[in-house]
């Protein structure tokens, strides 16, 4: 069973010293890791940012969450994941995805693939990734890249690679994660290419439990090597959690008990969310939390209660 | 109107570590250099250029950061836009946007990225600097062109800078034109149409002659903005000392010109103290450059000459 940790997703940021300020203070709590996104709406831009984040801190990690694979070549995506890590003395975690958010491909005016060639083309970016990061030369003709006789620079200072971050929601992404990354995200199915009420439903206990099954199946023996994390959207440090799952079941067409032990909601006393932790990881393996930015302040007791345990 | 004070900047090519880079980064910055500038190939030992700029803003005050340059066809002009104005916002408004049309045969070729011709990648840059502008300025951007498609996109973050300043360099009519309407930043650089930057070519265009040829092309280009652009150099060359002489005839030998061309050519800073500080002052009386960039490798030895030139 692996340790909990715990990361904030952050998109926004104000001024300089106000990124600066949220990294120490992350770092101060016991957060393990800052994470950003990497869409084109109101976010900023992951890679400085992290770089940032990194430079005004000396044990923060830093990661994507998660960097699109649509966006950048993945021979230029490893030099920059090589570098904040060399910059950061290994503290990246390098979260990678096929892409799957509508509007970002609508408004970049790039070809929205259907999933089947974006999941294809992940996986021959992964491979150009991963040789990138042992610095050795190598050529690589796939059906989507060809690098011939490269050798990356910087190689990163974590061996033999930062942690590759995999998070997904279908069976194929989810078997891709669970042989190749070192952190599996379970996320809801977005092949809507949107966050709205499928994805929500795709995050119920039972989905969940069936995306756990295929982990595990497509992992074998690497299970134990792997954590599991989840990112969190309904979160609440409150009371009286009832409340909250009386009116969010109806959205989920579940009874309020069941929308509670949703896998995408945290909602209860500090207690409560620590005991449901617990048996989450029982159950799930899941160990690595990620909430929100504006979760910072209430989970922050539970991260002192829970991290590193 | 640009005021032609000197400023200088350092090409960084060295960082092999967090402290490396972080001592070159503070160093620059209390040296009096007022801009670092990291460059964008995949085939040298460079860092990511808005990943390493990142960390050089964060760990200085006043110190600017500069791409030196960004390869246009490495990403996406939206995907570059977002991290250039996120990099401007979070250092306070600090970034020298430095873009070219792309130029190193081994870069593209080893990454599997289609080399056009060199009219087609400066019309590409023309698009993706249009672009870059567009989603820096308020409101929802449109822009549907040869190259590129951006539909009802409103770019954030914004940047601190209005405007960012753009530096543009080049060694040839069409790129440095492009320079002269666009940037705020013009680089009177080699020509690179070889795509190797230590060609005989190359050095060839960097003769006096030919860079009086090339001040022409921006000044033809720019029109009235001529006064308001800052100009600068790249040298390659730099060397504080009593036998000047030795070393050029070496330079002039190597690259195939002749001594007088290699003393004043804008890439060789060969000299003493004194006789470097009466170049530099001779070469923006010729050619109204001000802004001189060096190698990390000078950062020491050049730093007298910072310490008497920078702001004058």
């Amino acid at each position: 069973m692996k340790p909990f940790r715990f990361g904030v997703q952050v998109s926004q940021v104000g001024s300089a010293s106000e990124w600066r300020d949220k990294a120490r203070k992350l770092e101060d709590l016991g957060f393990s890791t800052l994470f950003m996104p990497d869409h084109f709406g109101q976010e900023l831009a992951p890679l400085p940012a992290i770089a940032m984040a990194a430079a005004h801190t000396t044990t923060l990690r830093v990661g994507s969450l998660v960097f699109d694979n649509d966006y950048k070549h993945p021979a230029i995506l490893a030099k920059e994941a090589a570098t904040i890590d060399l910059l950061s003395d290994g503290r990246l975690e390098l979260g990678l995805g096929a892409g799957w958010m509508r509007t970002d491909y609508d408004q970049l005016g790039l070809p929205y693939d259907p999933p089947a060639v974006r999941v294809d083309r992940f996986e021959e970016a992964l491979h150009v990734i991963k040789q990138c990061f042992t610095g050795e030369q190598f050529t690589y003709h796939g059906e989507h890249y060809r690098i011939t006789d490269y050798a990356s620079w910087p190689e990163p200072v974590q061996q033999p690679r930062p942690p590759l971050l995999i998070g997904g929601g279908g069976k194929r992404v989810l078997s891709i994660a669970a042989r190749e990354a070192d952190i599996v995200g379970i996320n809801p199915n977005l092949r809507a290419g949107e966050i709205g009420l499928e994805a929500a439903k795709d995050s119920l206990r039972e989905q969940t439990d069936r995306k756990v099954q295929w982990i595990r199946d497509a992992a074998g023996d690497r299970i134990d090597e792997i954590e599991i994390q989840m990112r969190f959207f309904i979160t609440s440090v409150r009371p009286d959690r009832m409340k909250l799952a009386e009116a969010l079941a109806p959205t989920f067409g579940v009874s309020p008990e069941e929308a509670l032990e949703s896998g995408a909601a945290l909602v209860g006393t500090e207690d409560e969310i620590a005991e449901q932790l617990h048996r989450r990881r029982e159950k799930w393996g899941l160990s690595y939390v990620v909430v929100g930015d504006d979760n910072v302040d209430e989970f922050a007791p539970i991260v002192a209660k829970l991290a590193g345990t | 109107m640009h005021d032609r004070r000197f400023r200088f900047g350092v090409a960084c090519s060295k960082g092999r570590s967090r402290q490396e880079f972080t001592e070159l980064a503070r160093k620059a910055e209390s040296l009096g250099y007022s801009t670092l500038f990291v460059p964008d190939h995949f085939v040298d030992h460079d860092l990511a250029p808005t990943v390493a700029l990142a960390h050089a803003a964060a760990v200085t005050d006043d110190l600017r950061v500069g791409t030196f340059v960004l390869g246009n066809d490495y990403k996406h002009p939206v995907v570059l836009a977002r991290e250039l104005a996120t990099l401007d916002l979070l250092s306070d408004g600090r970034l020298e946007l430095g873009i070219g049309a792309g130029w190193m045969t081994a870069d593209y070729e080893k990454a599997g990225i289609p080399l056009d011709r060199p009219g087609v990648r400066i019309a590409r840059l023309a698009e993706a600097i249009t672009i870059i502008k567009g989603l820096f300025a308020p409101g929802p951007f449109t822009f549907h062109g040869e190259h590129y498609r951006v539909t009802d996109l409103d770019g954030m973050p914004k940047p601190v800078q209005q405007p960012v300043p753009f530096f543009v360099g080049g060694g040839a009519p069409k790129i440095l034109a492009l320079a002269a309407r666009e940037a705020q930043i013009v680089g009177v650089n080699a020509n690179l149409r070889s795509g190797d930057g230590t060609s005989p070519d190359a050095a060839r265009s960097m003769t006096p002659e030919a860079t009086d040829q090339k001040i022409g092309w921006v000044r033809d280009a720019a029109r009235d903005r001529f006064d308001d652009l800052e100009l600068q150099a790249l040298v390659g060359f730099v060397y504080v000392t009593d036998d000047a002489k030795r070393i050029l005839e070496g330079i002039a030998d190597a690259f195939g010109v002749s001594v007088d061309d290699a003393r004043v050519a804008p890439p060789c800073l060969v000299g003493t103290e004194d006789e470097i500080v009466a170049s530099l002052e001779e070469r923006r009386e010729r050619w109204q450059m001000s802004y001189h960039v060096i190698d990390d490798g000078s950062i020491d030895t050049f730093a007298p000459i910072v310490a008497r030139l920078a702001g004058k």
